[in-house]
């Protein structure tokens, strides 16, 4: 396993939001994190890159204990994270995004990616000089996508990618993944549409009040009657 | 076609503004010198350089305000600091063996120990007292604490080197005349050495990878994280640049009116402060701008309504703005906290 997870607990205050949850992502796979509003879905991945200190359990990360680095640390690693919201800098250039998402590489090979990422996406590269916030909300999940690709990551772990988009370009994105799983990144995707999440993933959990309920193949979660309880709130 | 040009409008339209505010102040200022003459045209030469001293230290305000959203109070004491411990060190004569040099040795030892003061300002305002609530209080305890040093600087100064205005002597006085105007030679220099420094970190903010990790701290320090900047190593650097843009400021100050107290900071801090709100909080252009704006009104009003008007004229032409455009002069409304 590329990426094991062993009974996290995170605390904000009083509040208990991830509750033992123990998870594995394997080198190539796509696994999706599923569940309501308030499942906890969010401070699990924000604790899994170092943003909330967990208040127990234990990350590891291709063979080493990552529990107590900082967000900086596990991106050097090769592990990032697209956060809720795509947090795309407004007030930066597209083309500046792009190179703070290799703000932790010192490699000479930054500019040719760059490149690459144009080359990929070239409603990006027609608007490289622009401010960010001109961006549609599907450009800006485009560009908040490819910054984590220049950190070379092993495994990317994306927050609600779909939130706001129209059915095209969901679909788009979906396709995206899919795509980055065959260029060898494993991904951990957290979704609320469950149907495109089950479709891309290889394996899914679901998440209610901070503990995983429900796990197994994706082709089985589609078919589960809990699945949909736990969406109702009564599993 | 017409979409290109549409597109290519669209700066334009956004730079108008402060632009035609710029060049009305400079046609103020036309008028001013056509009817007033050589003596008003000296004022606005003095202006302007007292309004180079203004922008650095507001340039020091905006830089913490800007990257860490926190309104350093100590920036005022820092620019004292500078002055009075160039001071104490050439009139305890620790500094003899410097000969004729002593001053600008002593000078250069002020702004370094300025920046060792800013330093301990960030570990205990910043590092360690920085909570995380998410309410009022995640603001108010740095500012608070920066208060407190303010105060404690100042009385520190205080009691090793009393509370009079003491005299610091350059032996040096150039004065260049140009077209009937006398320009201090000191003064044309510190003019210079503002206006590059500020030119150096305008280009650092906006060309440079450091640069480029402070405006996404700017705009959110989790993002900032998320993207491999360290940002609690990042943080010390604003308080250095800050402790050298405030204690050059000093210097310039010390060099061009020769006169220093434990209070030298007070009177240009809240100036400094005036300038940048009036310029627009948190614009580097804005500091810069109300730097020099703010200078020019205190010379002007010292002129034509007497020394006793500067206060009143300078934070009521504040207020005037503040509330016929809230943003500042030359503020623009931007998308987003990230305004560097």
């Amino acid at each position: 396993m590329l990426l094991e997870v062993e009974a996290l607990d995170v605390r904000y205050g009083r509040t208990h939001a991830v509750r033992g949850v123990s998870l594995g992502v394997g080198a190539d796979e796509i696994v999706t994190v599923l569940g309501s509003n308030g499942a906890g879905k969010t401070s699990l991945l924000r604790a899994l890159q170092g943003l909330v200190v967990p208040s127990g359990g234990r990350v590891i990360f291709d063979g080493h204990d990552i529990t107590k680095l900082s967000p900086p640390q596990r991106l050097r690693r090769n592990l990032a994270l697209v956060p809720e919201g795509r947090q795309i800098v407004l007030s930066l250039s597209v083309h500046e995004n792009l190179q703070m998402g290799a703000y932790c590489r010192d490699d000479g090979g930054v500019d040719r990616d760059i490149d690459a990422i144009y080359d990929r996406f070239p409603n990006l590269a027609a608007r490289r000089a622009m401010p960010a916030s001109v961006l549609s909300g599907g450009e800006q999940q485009m560009l908040a996508i490819s910054r984590a690709l220049l950190a070379r990551p092993k495994l990317m772990m994306l927050d609600e990618p779909s939130l706001g988009l129209s059915p095209l370009l969901v679909e788009r994105l979906f396709g995206l993944i899919t795509e980055l799983r065959g260029e060898g990144i494993a991904i951990l995707l957290v979704e609320q549409n469950t149907h495109m999440a089950l479709e891309v993933a290889s394996r899914g959990l679901v998440m209610e009040l901070g503990r995983v309920v429900l796990e197994g193949p994706a082709q089985e979660l589609r078919q589960s009657d809990r699945l949909a309880a736990a969406y109702l709130g009564h599993a | 076609m017409s979409g290109t040009a549409a597109t290519l409008k669209k700066p334009q339209a956004a730079l108008s503004r402060p632009v035609l505010i710029g060049a009305a102040i400079v046609a103020a200022l036309a008028v001013a010198v056509a009817i007033g003459g050589k003596v008003i045209a000296q004022q606005i030469v003095s202006g302007l350089m007292l309004g180079a001293i203004y922008m650095t230290v507001a340039m020091a305000f905006t830089l913490t305000i800007g990257v860490l959203n926190f309104l350093n109070f100590t920036i005022p004491t820092l620019f004292m600091l500078t002055g009075m411990v160039a001071w104490g060190l050439v009139h305890r004569g620790f500094l003899s063996f410097a000969g004729g040099w002593a001053w600008l040795l002593a000078l250069v030892i002020g702004v370094a120990v300025t920046v060792v003061a800013s330093l301990i300002v960030e570990r205990f305002t910043f590092r360690y007292l920085k909570t995380k609530h998410g309410d009022a209080t995640e603001h108010a305890i740095p500012l608070v604490s920066s208060l407190g040093f303010l105060l404690i600087f100042e009385h520190l100064v205080l009691i090793a080197m009393g509370s009079e205005a003491q005299r610091f002597q350059i032996p040096f006085k150039a004065d260049i005349h140009f077209f009937g105007l006398v320009l201090g030679g000191a003064q044309l220099l510190s003019l210079a050495l503002a206006v590059a420094i500020v030119a150096v970190l305008t280009y650092v903010l906006k060309h440079t990878r450091m640069g480029r990790a402070l405006r996404t701290i700017a705009e959110s320090p989790d993002t900032a994280s998320l993207l491999g900047v360290d940002v609690t190593r990042i943080v010390p650097v604003v308080f250095v640049l800050t402790g050298l843009l405030a204690g050059v400021a000093g210097a310039l100050f010390t060099i061009n009116y020769g006169d220093v107290s434990p209070f030298m900071g007070d009177h240009v801090g809240t100036k400094a402060i005036a300038a940048m709100v009036l310029g627009g909080l948190g614009s580097i252009w804005g500091a810069i701008a109300g730097g020099l704006l703010v200078g020019l009104t205190e010379t002007l009003s010292i002129h034509y309504f007497g020394g006793d008007s500067v206060q009143m004229v300078v934070w009521g032409l504040l207020l005037a703005v503040i509330i016929l455009r809230p943003q500042g002069l030359f503020g623009t409304a931007s998308i987003g906290k990230g305004k560097m």
